[in-house]
């Protein structure tokens, strides 16, 4: 088995007197896709936020290549090379592909031009970047708040790894798409692993989008690891029963 | 990463509808089709209006609205207002006044003192509104407010500082005529080819689609055209007004800001997200004070040609208290133009013509000796006009439309 590249071990994370996360762990491999999966309040956001540096662990360990890391923002983390998606996805609609792509990193000229943005280096390296993904179809120049929701999810994610980061968060990428949509965001989850990046995925979609495109599914349950399944040996049914709290914790991952 | 095998490129990307592109760097075309028919139709009404001698002057009056609209697009793209510009333009061009007049200072001195005055009032009323997250309409009314005050406080007993012979009024009546002439209209031109040539090269170079036609060749004839034909028009008036290419030369410039620069990028991507802005790293803050930085010394700049063309300062200068027609017509001005209230779209080439429409409209209507109120009710009308059109547009440039 590989080595995890981010591990959490034994995290807990309290707001006030809701302890959303009780001695969590997970672990993340490079190639990987694992898929974050639970109830409604049961920490997935909350988890996912304590790995993109937005929230600080109460305790717990915070593994990055094999070494604690101490991680107070989320600049810090991006550093690191640990990109997070939103659900909201943070894009700005009056502005093309390129321009989202690169926003806040532009490429420019010189001071003497004013900081120019260099369009065309940028438009080469946004197309090098979509077509290794697959991503082809989607248009360069046309604002993306013309865009479909599945579309703008891939452009989303594509600027998460147009820095070249190790390790991919993606929050509930597909809750708002259609079938089609969410199964072309399932296939870049797996191309995104292909490439070798370690990639977290949070969904509630078990049957089509967790079972198809996942290596490993982790159940959250009241803030609790609940079970950990290999995708491949597993039904949609035994997911959503320890999601609910069906039947005891299981841990049939190899 | 790993590069993997590539699929073959799949079937051309969909092109931008004409509906987008009228959203984006087209969306001056409505008010520029507007600004001929209105030509079009005052010159069947007066024989006056087409003489160079009109035109020159309708020119000369649109540029300090112009000029103000101009600097007040910066913030509007933000998603902000700025209800002070008015007023800013007033107090600076009394403080220019009074520090020649009173205080011997040489005019271009004072001159930059008062536009450093009036940018460092827009970056003082930024400050605060981000500092405080105050809306930006209420902050700016005040301190508009408090600088119609402080413009009392500048003037003599008189009310007014008379700038005939000052230097001052140098500024509006200098012609450029010959030469000089068409060195400064054809630099103009060699210098907007050159910048949307060297985009044109650039991604030829990198194997992208590059247009020479509709990216190069279309623009500069357009513009040249414009360019020469007010040269020759106004040549044998008096030559090029001092005031127009003043406009012409900080439209350019400000053009080139907005639509070529990352801090042009980055008003338009907080004017529609601040949130996405702020998490891409983007300082939203320090772009929106240099936003209100830069409306504030543009608004003083057209105060103080507005003191040169009128030769004095005085109670009224900046449209008197509450900035009166000259504040509505600024902002009138940017939003006939194509510049959104709600932030994030238009264009600075948006102030020249909007400016152009309402002094066209007053000039006109003067010509046909329609009365004062008419010209109120037709420029309102414009207005709401244009702000539907623009609505139009953004609604059929969204999804599933
Ligand atoms: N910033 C916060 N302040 C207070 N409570 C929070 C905050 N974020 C999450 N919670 C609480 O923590 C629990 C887990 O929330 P969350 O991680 O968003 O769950 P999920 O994403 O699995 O639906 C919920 O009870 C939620 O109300
Ligand atoms: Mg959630």
């Amino acid at each position: 088995m590989t080595e995890p590249i981010l591990s959490l071990r034994g995290v807990s994370k309290s707001f006030g007197s809701i302890k959303a996360l009780s001695n969590v762990s997970l672990d993340l491999e490079p190639g990987k896709v694992v898929a974050l999966v639970g109830d409604n309040g049961a920490g997935k956001s909350t988890l996912v936020k304590v790995m993109s540096g937005v929230h600080r662990p109460d305790s717990g360990q915070y593994l990055f290549e094999g070494r604690e890391v101490h991680v107070s923002n989320p600049a810090e983390v991006a550093d690191m090379g640990v990109q997070t998606v939103y659900q909201d996805l943070a894009l700005c609609d009056n502005l093309d592909a390129v321009q989202n792509l690169f926003l806040g990193r532009e490429l420019t000229g010189p001071w003497y031009t004013g900081f120019r943005v260099t369009r065309a280096a940028s438009e080469r390296r946004a197309k090098e970047v979509l077509r290794r993904l697959r991503l082809d179809s989607i248009s360069l120049t046309r604002n993306v708040g013309a865009m479909s929701g599945g579309q703008r999810q891939n452009i989303a994610i594509a600027r998460s790894i147009l820095w070249e980061p190790k390790v991919v968060l993606l929050d509930e990428p597909t809750a708002a798409l259609s079938h089609s949509a969410a199964e072309q965001v399932g296939d870049l989850v797996r191309e995104l692993a292909s490439h070798g990046l370690a990639v977290l995925v949070i969904s509630h979609d078990i049957h089509h989008f967790v079972l198809d495109n996942t290596d490993r599914i982790e159940v959250l349950r009241l803030g609790r690891n609940a079970a950990s399944f290999n995708s491949g040996d597993v039904t949609g049914e035994q997911v959503v029963n320890a999601m609910v709290g069906g039947n005891e914790a299981v841990n049939m991952a190899g | 990463m790993t590069d993997s095998l590539h699929p073959p490129m799949s079937a051309a990307t969909p092109k931008r509808t004409l509906t987008e592109r009228l959203g984006n760097e087209l969306s001056f075309v409505p008010v520029a089709i507007g600004l001929v028919a209105l030509f079009f139709f005052f010159a069947t009404q007066s024989d006056v209006f087409l003489t160079s001698r009109n035109l020159s002057n309708l020119m000369v009056q649109s540029t300090v609205t112009g000029i103000i609209a101009l600097g007040l697009v910066f913030v509007l793209l933000t998603g902000e207002i700025d209800l002070s510009v008015a007023a800013i333009s007033g107090v600076a061009s009394v403080f220019m006044a009074k520090i020649v007049m009173d205080f011997g200072l040489p005019v271009p001195l004072a001159i930059l003192a008062a536009v450093a005055l009036g940018g460092l009032v827009g970056a003082l009323s930024g400050r605060w509104i981000t500092l405080i997250g105050v809306p930006s309409f209420v902050v700016t009314l005040g301190v508009g407010l408090v600088l119609n005050g402080i413009q009392l406080l500048l003037l003599p007993r008189t009310g007014r500082y008379n700038l005939m012979n000052s230097g001052v009024d140098k500024l509006a009546a200098t012609h450029v005529t010959g030469v000089l002439a068409w060195g400064l209209i054809l630099g103009a031109i060699a210098i907007f080819a050159l910048v949307l040539g060297s985009t044109w090269r650039a991604r030829q170079r990198a194997g992208l689609d590059a247009s020479f036609h509709g990216g190069v060749l279309l623009p500069v004839v357009v513009v040249a055209a414009f360019l020469i034909g007010m040269l020759m028009f106004l040549e044998n008036q008096r030559g090029l007004p001092m005031p127009v290419i003043l406009f012409l030369a900080l439209l350019g410039i400000m053009s080139y800001i907005t639509s070529e620069t990352r801090f042009g990028t980055y008003l338009y991507a907080i004017g529609n997200n601040a949130e996405a802005a702020r998490r891409a790293g983007i300082k939203v803050d320090r772009i929106k004070i240099i936003a209100f930085a830069i409306a504030g010394s543009m608004a003083a700049f057209g105060g103080i040609l507005s003191a040169s063309r009128s030769l004095g300062v005085s109670v009224s200068s900046g449209g008197g208290v509450g900035g009166g027609a000259l504040l509505l017509e600024s902002i009138a001005a940017a939003v006939i133009g194509g510049v959104s209230l709600f932030g994030g779209r238009g264009m600075v080439v948006g102030a020249l013509f909007g400016a152009l429409i309402i002094a066209t409209v007053s000039n006109g209507l003067n010509l046909m000796g329609v009365a004062n109120e008419a010209r109120l009710i037709v420029t309102g009308l414009l207005l709401i006009i244009a702000v539907s059109i623009d609505r139009g547009i953004e609604k059929l440039a969204r999804p599933g439309s």
